[in-house]
């Protein structure tokens, strides 16, 4: 194991093989406390056991802490993410992408009864069709990740459902989004337009 | 199946706070602990930190994440007590 980046007593500790196993146990008893506030719903046994597999994960990337932060606060960071990896895969262990896309794509058909004034209605019917349109110009992947992500699909769920990971679901969704944005900016629709739009 | 009104709002709403080179969920979750803490001593969000905000803005997934990690901070800190 290469020497740490930054001198941090927790990294020192953790690195020394007569303090690693005490400090194992001190910064585990900190996770599971925190786990446990967090996913009180997930049963007795499941902050423990992620708190150990956040413990591997934690001295595997150990030299990537740069000190920009408490250690205890980058080791929960990680520790949270597996925790909510697990519950997220477990919640949507049986959903699909087609439940979102349903085959007919990223259609878009919305009432604009809400609005108030003639103008108004008017003004995001007509940004709602440009949108529309501006959409029907996305690849298929981009308008099924979009479906799901609006329909409350997280990203990793997508990604597992795509053959593709985390990151690369948000960049195909970024693509997109800067697609219609450009499209719209080219339109003659800026952001204070669109936001105003959903006012 | 069309989208319903709220969806659309969502939509549009990610669409307006689009910006060029925004950080990735992984990039997020390397700076998501020191913005955490930012956030809890009430300093101000630097620019650096500001890409984490945006993220947080624009990515559900992370921003439950995050309010989660937030909870689970002030857990940890209980047991210092």
């Amino acid at each position: 194991m290469s020497e740490p980046m930054i001198s941090d007593p927790w990294v020192e500790r953790l690195k020394d093989p007569e303090r690693q196993e005490e400090a194992l146990t001190e910064l585990r008893v900190r996770l599971v406390r925190g786990l446990k506030k967090a996913f009180s719903s997930a049963g007795e046994s499941f902050a423990e056991d992620i708190a150990q597999d956040a413990l591997i994960r934690i001295l595997e990337k150990i030299d990537q802490f740069e000190g920009r932060s408490q250690f205890p606060t980058w080791a929960m960071s990680i520790a949270v993410r597996l925790a909510t990896s697990q519950t997220r895969r477990k919640h949507f262990k049986d959903v699909s992408l087609e439940q979102f896309t349903n085959g007919e794509g990223l259609k878009l058909e919305v009432a604009v009864d809400t609005v108030p004034g003639a103008a108004e209605q008017l003004e995001q019917g007509t940004i709602y069709q440009k949108l529309s349109e501006l959409i029907d110009g996305l690849s298929d992947r981009q308008q099924t990740a979009v479906r799901a992500l609006l329909g409350g699909m997280p990203v990793e769920e997508i990604a597992d459902r795509t053959s593709s990971n985390r990151n690369a679901v948000y960049k195909l969704v970024h693509d997109a989004r800067t697609k219609l944005k450009s499209g719209l900016e080219a339109a003659g629709y800026s952001a204070d337009d669109l936001t105003g739009s959903i006012a | 199946m069309p989208l319903s009104k709220q969806q659309v709002s969502s939509l549009v709403q990610l669409v307006a706070s689009t910006t060029p080179d925004e950080i990735d969920c992984d990039g997020c979750l390397d700076h998501v602990a020191e913005f955490a803490e930012t956030q809890l001593a009430g300093l101000p969000i630097e620019s650096a930190m500001a890409e984490v905000q945006n993220h947080l803005a624009n990515c559900h997934c992370c921003q439950l994440e995050f309010e989660t990690f937030l909870k689970a901070l002030s857990g940890m800190d209980e047991s210092s007590e």
